[in-house]
């Protein structure tokens, strides 16, 4: 049977199945509109980070409406907001967002599944919506050496605003992991995919253990109606009230200091 | 002082010579003039009219509850079985450990107060009148599910629960790895671990319920509150392959690898058993014609089933589970004792073998059993395939002493609708076990070698047992495995009532639409002349077979 999975390696030593995790709101507490809003937050100036942080306010109905209904909608509104920002200065703050927010914010049950899973023979990759500025240092902290994220489309060193196709979210989502265990010679049945959103059905169904983790109302009713195992992680309390007076205080009092000139 | 519980044997012999169901009537042959028969369908009851020459084997009627349960807990503390009085054992600086048995039992849950408060709360005053503070009670769950904070506070009770939750009552987390102990090996290899913090206290105190002769002695401490790398010394398909029956602990390996585990648990710490016993009024009020003999029925009682009957058909699956799960059972108390392991349950045995032992003559060609709603397993949860499996040919297989109800060969009729249905807070890895593993093979040693350790592993698994509300990953397998004496025994399984034949397939049976085309069938195996034995539920029943 080609079910079987996990343990055993190839004699090559890779593994035969891996473990997709989505990332945000699943392996870490956190969101697409907090990462955003921490880059625009600081930026050098103080009238550049009006300006920004005035673009996004301007987008706010979209993005409402984007995130009821289409979540590649959502990415591409979202990431129309960091145009003009210099991919060294995207990198930097993707490094110290990553430093200051992100790893403080990975579910301690989070690491002990990747940790558990890892052991278990599954190579770990993260398929995310989020930028890859931002996924690479994550990744780095977490030892994982395989992502697909969402990539700016550049032009002169600078964020176009526009995403480099394709987009991932949906049923990409599902096609990257498909391609990539293709190539690999890995079978998608034997592989677990971890995910938050009812958007990521597309790509839970596309494995042969699909977990709903933290799920919202949507995934849960798909969850529990397609017999998935639901799973949630949580944050200590004191750590996410210290994120939270760390992000505020970045918005309004960084003043050059909260995050290095460009 | 006398026991307040030493008359009731004299009682009931009394009794059982008046009542209609007395224990020499308990054993009925189905003729021509017999009333159709309740046999449990899932969350309903079925009416069948048996064909004649059937026997259907009748629990005897409940023994009489202890006139004043406190009084025997109680008396029970103060003059313990070769053991010192309770509080002789205390003093002020001690470490104290109260393990507690989980809501696996009675089934179905109990009305309150739950016997476990009754002897929470004497046991806690008698500690604290002694100035014991440190003290810790745990919910012997081993790889059964957590249970919930309302679960814990129904089952201990008020006063425990706001003194002792959420920091010093808890469940029991058997891949706390930090929080777990090895005491030593047995002779047969055996690692016994155990909770840490109870292998560290200067005294263990097991509280238990025995509802059937399966559970208490050494199961409980070396069981419950033992992780997977303990488990699997018994939990397995050579184990549970010797054992005739699991009723029967004289003939169950399953209890002698317990019984030698426990033992290092007792050598090592000083643990102090309180057992109990429950009689088996299962049903009482408006639903207690369900213990009598269908032909001794009023039209009462036929007014009531028939309104039973209606209510249950025309509630949807969800809601009629519900309320099934809202029904706590009368059961009271017969019997407690205290003291030295071996010596308290030698005497709990003999209460609960009094209750439930009829002797039936021969074994049949064909063994009718009803799986109902409720398993150890599935309480406020689903019965999926595999607790069906588990009920019918682990639990009521075994359901005997000497020899089983069925031939060697035999067929077993299982009454169950068998749905692909899963709880997957409750029983996620039994979803992956059912679709992945079984489509692969249905042999327990099989399974065990290609499946079992990732399952005792897998991460998803894990984290779902020790934060959420799930059996264990390696659960499934246990149950799968306690099935296994019946597989080697019978010949054939057929489920009755079977609505989706895929499911039974999947298990290795065969399926019927109806009990009657389960029957033609088992009958054409056996011939014309096969005879037929009905395992009539409920309450449980076990059969001294000849």
């Amino acid at each position: 049977m080609s079910v079987h999975r996990s343990v055993t390696k190839h004699q090559d030593g890779a593994p035969r199945a891996a473990a997709f995790y989505d990332l945000d709101g699943t392996l870490v507490d956190f969101n697409l509109v907090h990462a955003a809003l921490f880059i625009v937050g600081n930026l050098a100036e103080w009238t550049g980070r009006a300006a920004y942080f005035g673009g996004f306010l301007a987008r706010v109905p979209q993005l409402y409406r984007a995130e009821q209904h289409d979540r590649r909608l959502l990415n591409i509104t979202l990431f129309e907001g960091l145009r003009g920002i210099s991919l060294d200065r995207l990198r930097a703050l993707g490094e110290e967002y990553c430093e200051r927010v992100l790893a403080g914010r990975v579910y301690p049950q989070a690491r002990a599944l990747l940790e558990g899973n890892r052991a278990a023979g599954l190579e770990p990759v993260l398929v995310t919506g989020s930028p890859d500025f931002i996924v690479a240092p994550l990744a780095r902290e977490l030892q994982i050496a395989e992502f697909a994220a969402n990539r700016l489309r550049m032009s002169r060193g600078l964020a176009t605003g526009r995403l480099i196709e394709p987009v991932m979210a949906g049923s990409d989502k599902a096609d990257w992991c498909t391609a990539w265990a293709a190539a690999r010679g890995i079978d998608l049945r034997a592989c677990w995919g971890y995910a938050d959103s009812y958007y990521d059905l597309p790509f839970l169904s596309a494995l042969g253990h699909p977990v709903a983790v933290n799920p919202d109302r949507r995934l849960r009713a798909t969850a529990l109606n397609r017999h998935w195992p639901i799973v949630n992680f949580k944050m200590e309390e004191e750590s996410a009230a210290l994120s939270l007076t760390a992000l505020i205080k970045n918005w309004l009092w960084s003043g050059g200091n909260g995050a290095t000139g460009s | 002082m006398a026991r307040p519980e030493a008359k009731i044997k004299e009682l009931r012999t009394a009794d059982l010579k008046r009542e209609p169901g007395a224990r020499k009537d308990l054993v009925v042959t189905i003729n021509r003039r017999s009333e159709p028969r309740l046999i449990p369908y899932g969350d309903q009851f079925l009416s069948v009219r048996l064909p004649v020459g059937t026997r259907v084997i009748y629990p005897p009627p409940p023994l009489d509850d202890l006139p004043d349960p406190d009084t025997a807990i109680r008396y029970a503390l103060l003059h313990p079985e070769n053991a010192d009085p309770l509080f002789a054992q205390l003093n002020p600086n001690m470490r104290v450990t109260i393990a507690i048995d989980d809501i696996s039992l009675p089934l179905p849950q109990m009305r309150r107060p739950d016997i476990r408060e009754r002897l929470l709360n004497q046991v806690l005053q008698t500690l604290a009148d002694y100035g014991v503070d440190d003290v810790h009670l745990i919910v012997a769950t081993s790889l059964h599910r957590r249970m919930t904070e309302s679960e814990i506070r129904r089952m201990v009770g008020e006063r425990a629960f706001r003194q002792f939750w959420p920091d010093r009552l808890y469940n029991f987390d058997a891949e706390n790895r930090a929080e777990l102990a090895m005491l030593g090996k047995t002779d047969h290899g055996e690692e016994v671990w155990l909770s840490r913090r109870a292998a560290e206290s200067d005294l263990l105190i097991y509280l238990n319920i025995n509802l059937v002769p399966m559970d208490g002695g050494h199961k409980s401490a070396a069981v419950g509150l033992a992780p997977y790398q303990s488990l699997r010394h018994h939990h397995n398909p050579a184990t549970l392959r010797d054992s005739h029956s699991y009723m029967d602990p004289t003939r169950s390996a399953l209890h002698r690898s317990a019984d030698r585990m426990g033992k290092i648990v007792n050598s090592q710490l000083n643990v102090f058993s309180i057992e109990t016993a429950v009689n088996n009024r299962m049903y009482g009020g408006l639903l207690d014609f369900l213990h009598k003999n269908e032909d001794r029925f009023t039209d009462w009682d036929r007014t009531r089933l028939a309104a039973m009957q209606w209510t249950m058909r025309n509630l949807s699956n969800d809601m009629r589970r519900q309320a099934m799960y809202q029904y706590a059972s009368p059961y009271g108390m017969t019997g407690v004792w205290a003291g030295e392991t071996e010596a308290v349950h030698r005497n709990a045995l003999e209460r609960v073998f009094q209750q439930y032992a009829v002797p039936v003559k021969g074994q049949s060609d064909i063994l009718i059993v009803g799986v109902p709603y409720v398993c150890p397993y599935n309480v406020n949860s689903i019965m999926n395939p595999i607790l069906v499996q588990c009920t019918g040919l682990g639990y009521l297989f075994n359901m005997y002493r000497g020899k089983p109800l069925v031939r060697q060969g035999g067929t077993i009729i299982i009454s169950h609708p068998l749905r692909d249905e899963f709880h997957p807070e409750h029983h996620p890895s039994y979803v992956e076990f059912f679709h992945r593993c079984l489509a692969e093979t249905t042999d327990a040693v099989e399974l065990e070698r290609m499946f079992e350790a990732e399952f005792a592993r897998n991460p998803t698994y894990v984290h779902m047992y020790r934060y959420g509300h799930a059996y264990h990953g390696v659960h499934p397998f246990y149950m799968w495995y306690w099935g296994e004496p019946a597989r080697q025994h019978v010949g054939r399984v057929i489920a009755a009532g079977c609505e989706e034949p895929n499911v039974a397939a999947r298990l290795g049976w065969e399926s019927a639409d109806t009990l009657d085309e389960a029957i033609a069938m088992a009958t054409a195996d056996h011939g014309s002349s096969a005879t037929i034995t009905y395992l009539h539920l409920p309450p449980l029943v076990i059969a001294d077979v000849e």
